[in-house]
């Protein structure tokens, strides 16, 4: 029995050494799903290749591309000048592409009768100067503001375009995904949140901004105004196998998988 | 008459105590079993997740999980006798040995995401293991370890003393008679131990979160380096990061329903082992 182990735990070892065309991808949970399906055909086109999808958040991502145990990190917002420097003082070039468009929707509880909402006030129920829905047009009910985490780039994304860089009022409940606000909205009645255009379900009511619709059509035309571009860093100009993975995912197949996600292709 | 209501009432609460268990139990396997066995097929057990996680099957997770599941008791089980049997056997009182007793309760009593997250500092970063089926294996040996020890402990302490007796008697060394005499009457005892930690070990999902789970990987892991899906992580990220609800939830109950069955099976035979041997040992 001893002997088994120690061969097979020695054999594990051994096996370490012989590596396959590796990839791992890391970060923002809203740019997942196109992740994980990209990871998927390419895949089935390349059989000899082997990626590893994680989550984690758009900080998370960056922080392992940093740290070199990610190739690849996704993220839902730019890099920041304090992630560039830490970046060049480990001599990492973090080198953009944008794979996605993404409309951060607002949505609501499908009881609640509000169905458009003004940039002001979205400002103003995130920042806790509004606190009822009478307020806004709806009924008397308390407002429940629900959020993403601090680790997530929706959340900077959203500070910076809905917010102005503002605080979210401290009472919100911070929540670490998009399915996870998606699941608390529909099960409570007087709550809003936000979520990437790819979560917005038939089960929650997404919210017109300025008398604008959060869809495809109005993300790629820039006139909804919580728009922004999902990314992928590299480390550097991007080689081999993930050089073939970024340019899978720019091909007109991979932006079929962004579509068929949710998101908003690039063409 | 006095005493005979008494009596009743006590009986009918502890029966009522029992029912309302079994209820709850029973419910629990109902639910999961009524939404996932419906996903549950061959394809389900063996293929690779399809069309971005709303098709096809589970198998790198189930295999992933069995993985880090072994690999907790590989760590857990040698170390964790070692400890007992030194703590029961060679030095079982003293200052020092109580410091190590209470140290070990308090270790059981950490919530397993704090063992996550020490995994995350000592195994994959210090130790620089990385995001793997090692470090996640590691992590959960020693979410485990406190339940291995006592258990081991507690069936050490239950073997009878004639028994170390005889075998000095016989001109055994201490070594011999541990290893001869009291390790084997004790298995019984040490394997409901390893039974208990089993299930402990396969559904922890704070402890692999950081430490060896994917999110998403097409292959088996080929080696202790690697990273593997697992199946509570899995269904963790089907129920929280998935895009289509409709159709991901349901394979989350299927693997909720995988995952007790896997239980099920490791912990059989580990009662089979118990059995065979407390059979032909405990007198």
């Amino acid at each position: 029995m001893k002997k088994m182990i120690t061969t097979v735990l020695a054999l594990m070892i051994c096996a370490g050494n012989i590596l396959a065309a590796k990839i791992v991808m890391e970060g923002s949970t809203t740019v997942l799903p196109i992740a994980q399906r990209a990871a998927e055909e390419y895949m089935d086109a390349n059989s000899s290749s082997d990626i590893t999808v994680r989550g984690g958040g758009s900080g998370v991502g960056i922080n392992s591309l940093i740290s070199g145990t990610c190739d690849i990190a996704n993220s839902s917002r730019e890099i920041k000048d304090n992630e560039l420097q830490a970046a060049a003082s480990k001599k990492v070039a973090p080198k953009a592409f944008v794979v996605a468009m993404d409309g951060i929707a607002v949505i609501v509880n499908k009881n609640n009768s509000v169905s458009g909402l003004s940039r002001k006030q979205v400002a103003d129920i995130y920042t806790g100067k509004v606190t009822n829905w009478q307020q806004v047009g709806g009924k008397n009910e308390r407002i429940v503001v629900v959020s993403r985490d601090s680790a997530s780039g929706t959340f900077e994304s959203f500070g910076e375009l809905a917010l102005n860089k503002q605080k979210v009022v401290s009472g919100a409940l911070m929540q670490a995904s998009n399915q996870a606000i998606a699941t608390t909205i529909s099960t409570t009645p007087g709550a809003i949140g936000y979520v990437g255009l790819g979560y917005v379900t038939s089960s929650v009511k997404s919210v017109a901004i300025d008398g604008v619709e959060a869809t495809v059509e109005t993300v790629l035309k820039s006139r909804y105004a919580y728009s922004r571009p999902l990314y992928m860093y590299t480390n550097g100009e991007p080689k081999g196998e993930t050089k073939n993975f970024i340019d899978f995912i720019l091909s007109e197949d991979g932006q079929t998988i962004v579509t068929e996600e949710g998101f908003v292709a690039l063409k | 008459m006095k005493n005979k209501i008494t009596q009743f009432l006590g009986f009918s609460l502890m029966t009522a105590s029992v029912v309302i268990t079994l209820i709850f139990l029973i419910s629990i396997i109902y639910l999961i079993a009524s939404k996932g066995l419906p996903v549950i097929s061959w394809e389900f057990l063996t293929s690779v997740p399809r069309k971005g996680m709303t098709a096809g099957g589970v198998a790198p997770a189930i295999i992933g999980t069995f993985y880090l599941t072994v690999g907790a008791i590989i760590f857990a089980l040698p170390l964790g006798l070692a400890c007992a049997v030194y703590l029961n056997e060679y030095n079982s009182k003293g200052f020092a040995v109580n410091i190590i007793r209470m140290s070990i309760n308090n270790l059981a009593g950490v919530p397993s995401v704090v063992f996550g997250l020490f995994g995350l500092a000592v195994f994959v970063k210090f130790f620089g293991f990385g995001i793997s089926v090692l470090s996640g294996s590691l992590t959960l040996g020693i979410l485990i370890l406190p339940a291995v020890i006592s258990a081991s402990q507690e069936a050490l302490m239950a073997v009878p003393y004639s028994i170390r007796e005889a075998s000095f008697a016989l001109g055994a060394t201490q070594w011999q008679t541990i290893r001869k005499a009291v390790i084997p009457s004790a298995i019984p005892g040490i394997m409901t131990g390893v039974i208990l930690s089993i299930g402990r070990a396969a559904g922890e999902t704070a402890p692999i979160l950081f430490t060896a789970a994917a999110f998403y990987k097409r292959g088996y892991p080929d080696s202790i380096f690697s990273e593997v899906m697992a199946l509570p992580y899995h269904i963790y990220a089907l129920m929280t990061e998935g895009t289509k609800p409709d159709q991901q939830t349901v394979i989350a109950y299927g693997c909720a329903l995988i995952l007790l069955v896997i239980v099920l099976m490791i912990s059989s035979i580990a009662i089979f082992l118990r059995n065979k041997y407390g059979s032909s040992y405990v007198n």
